[in-house]
């Protein structure tokens, strides 16, 4: 049987996206040619105690090399930020459930914050296996805009750059023909991913989102990332991992 | 067979010294996805209650120095779903089976043994969680009272012959009194230690990061607290001690064991580290050969100043 393992990677490239916001790319063929979209690694981040999560925005199979990107929140963030190429860090991954795209004509994927790492991955996934995909992502203003494409819908808080308004506004313009064949996939702070799942449910598409809560292991055996999920039983909720039940899940099984 | 890192328990007998603690392997499960379980000396189950708990809300974790809070409430299926679903697994991973026994009063307790008992032949142990921080009633609140932890103990060692372990809070003054009290109880062993109480706050909202408030404080930052009561229980007791806390590498075995540990239980670090018994055990066999020693001479071989 072949076990998981914990990999030893390379950081092999980095570049500042914003001033707050980085694109690091490291060497491991596994995590390269097994991740899918939605799936992140765990990655050991200096002298702070755990490790941080960070959900897989690229992947290069030929020269076996993955992305992530990292914003600057805490202590952790900061470390692994001043990394530079040739450093070694202790890596777990590819981890959790990614985006099952099966079944869908069209996909459409929106997010904001650093959601736009997870979404970037699903695109070129998506573009290869040539589905039809629109990509919706949202900012505050347009310092904090990263990884945007021409043909992506944008929308800014304040307006000072594409559409004004929140991501729905962006929705708002896709034209959707066939809502039984389109998927739409959200990552982006908790608000937007139910403002997304809401517009979704009232369009007649489904809607799967990348949840995201404070994590230990990452492996699923500490019970620390959890999500509220719908239950029947008598709570008419459940406790289930983020980190190995999800990171992805059915919008309308969430309890937002 | 015996090789250099088996050890006994009381009566029970492990290949390894290594067990996992509870709460930091869930059922075993999702770590046998990384290594053959069968290396370990045994697993400890999650913690158990009677009816299945959906454990605290909101954020469960807090990083700290050297170490991490945990405040996930003891988060757990129920017994009746364990024995259905999580048992067998346990069984034919090839460690030792250590079910883990939380309860919110006495009867809880009883009724968690008398649910257990029948399945005897598929349990080398029960760890009686009279140590957990995150839960309002039971656990620690009994754990605290060396009179309600003889109570307890005594009255579940009638109820089964299965070895009792009894894991216990460092949340008190004095860990003797109350290793005494499992003792007396008809305690085989007891775990030392569950985790410290603690509480982190994010100073631009000045409220506490753990939902619960409180949570219990686990990793390398414990170990010296958790070497000082193993040493400081070894000199009293007669039954064996099992150690945890904080344990990260083959040294740190080595040091709960001249302390007077007989076992220990690695935890935290696996969370970091999900494969590290396998290293661990590689480096404590290399040990043994390079001094010559069987890993349960080093117990209680502490030499006091």
């Amino acid at each position: 049987m072949d076990f998981k393992k914990e990999y030893r990677i390379k950081l092999v490239s980095k570049e500042f996206l914003n001033e707050d916001t980085c694109y690091l790319g490291f060497e491991c063929p596994e995590i390269a040619s097994s991740a899918i979209p939605g799936q992140f690694v765990n990655i050991s981040a200096g002298t702070v105690f755990l490790k941080r999560p960070f959900g897989i925005a690229s992947v290069n199979k030929e020269n076996g090399t993955f992305n992530i990107g990292v914003k600057v929140v805490g202590k952790g963030t900061a470390e692994i930020s001043g990394f530079e190429p040739g450093i070694l860090v202790d890596c777990l991954g590819p981890l959790g459930n990614g985006f099952d795209f099966d079944g869908y004509d069209n996909v459409i994927l929106t997010g904001g914050g650093t959601g736009v790492f997870p979404i970037n991955f699903a695109y070129e996934t998506l573009t290869s296996l040539g589905k039809n995909v629109t990509v919706c992502e949202g900012f505050r203003n347009a310092s904090q805009v990263i990884l945007n494409k021409p043909s992506y819908i944008l929308t800014t808080d304040c307006g000072d750059c594409g559409i004004k308004g929140t991501v729905i506004a962006g929705l708002d313009t896709i034209d959707i023909s066939d809502p039984a064949k389109t998927l739409i996939c959200c990552v982006g702070p908790i608000p937007m991913m139910k403002a997304v799942s809401t517009w979704a449910s009232e369009k007649g598409m489904n809607c799967q989102v990348s949840m995201e809560q404070r994590m230990a292991c990452g492996a699923g055996i500490c019970l620390c990332c959890t999500v509220k999920v719908k239950d029947e039983g008598p709570d008419g909720f459940k406790n289930v991992r983020c980190c190995k039940d999800g990171p992805v899940f059915d919008s309308r099984e969430v309890v937002w | 067979m015996s090789s250099s890192l088996s050890v006994k328990v009381g009566n029970v007998s492990l290949k390894s010294p290594i067990i996992l603690a509870s709460g930091t392997c869930n059922f075993g499960r999702e770590l046998a996805e990384y290594y053959d379980l069968s290396i370990l000396g045994g697993i400890s189950s999650k913690g158990l209650t009677i009816k299945p708990r959906a454990g605290n809300p909101g954020v469960r974790v807090a990083e700290c120095d050297s170490g991490m809070l945990n405040s996930v409430g003891l988060q757990n299926p129920g017994v009746d779903y364990f024995i259905e679903n999580d048992l067998d697994f346990m069984k034919d991973s090839g460690a030792a089976v250590i079910v883990n026994v939380a309860g919110h009063s006495y009867e809880d307790y009883i009724d968690m043994i008398t649910t257990l008992d029948p399945y005897k032949d598929k349990i080398d142990a029960l760890e009686i969680n009279l140590s957990c921080p995150n839960v309002k009633e039971g656990c620690m609140t009994i754990g605290s009272d060396p009179a309600a932890i003889r109570y307890i103990t005594s009255k579940l060692r009638s109820l089964t012959d299965l070895p009792l372990w009894i894991k216990l809070t460092p949340n008190v003054t004095d860990i003797k009194a109350t290793a005494l009290a499992a003792q007396e109880g008809g305690a085989d062993a007891v775990v030392l230690i569950n985790t410290l109480m603690g509480m982190r706050i994010n100073i631009k909202t000045r409220r506490p990061v753990l939902t619960n408030n409180t949570g219990g404080y686990s990793g390398p930052a414990v170990k010296p607290v958790a070497i000082r009561m193993v040493a400081e229980c070894s000199q009293v007791l007669d039954i064996p001690i099992i150690g945890c806390g904080g344990i990260s590498d083959y040294q740190d075995v080595v040091e709960f064991m001249i302390a007077g540990a007989s076992a220990v239980e690695v935890g935290t670090a696996c969370l970091i580290h999900p494969a590290l018994p396998v290293k661990i055990t590689d480096d404590l066999k290399k040990y043994c050969e390079e001094n010559g020693l069987n890993l349960k001479e080093l117990t209680g071989s502490l030499q006091r100043w």
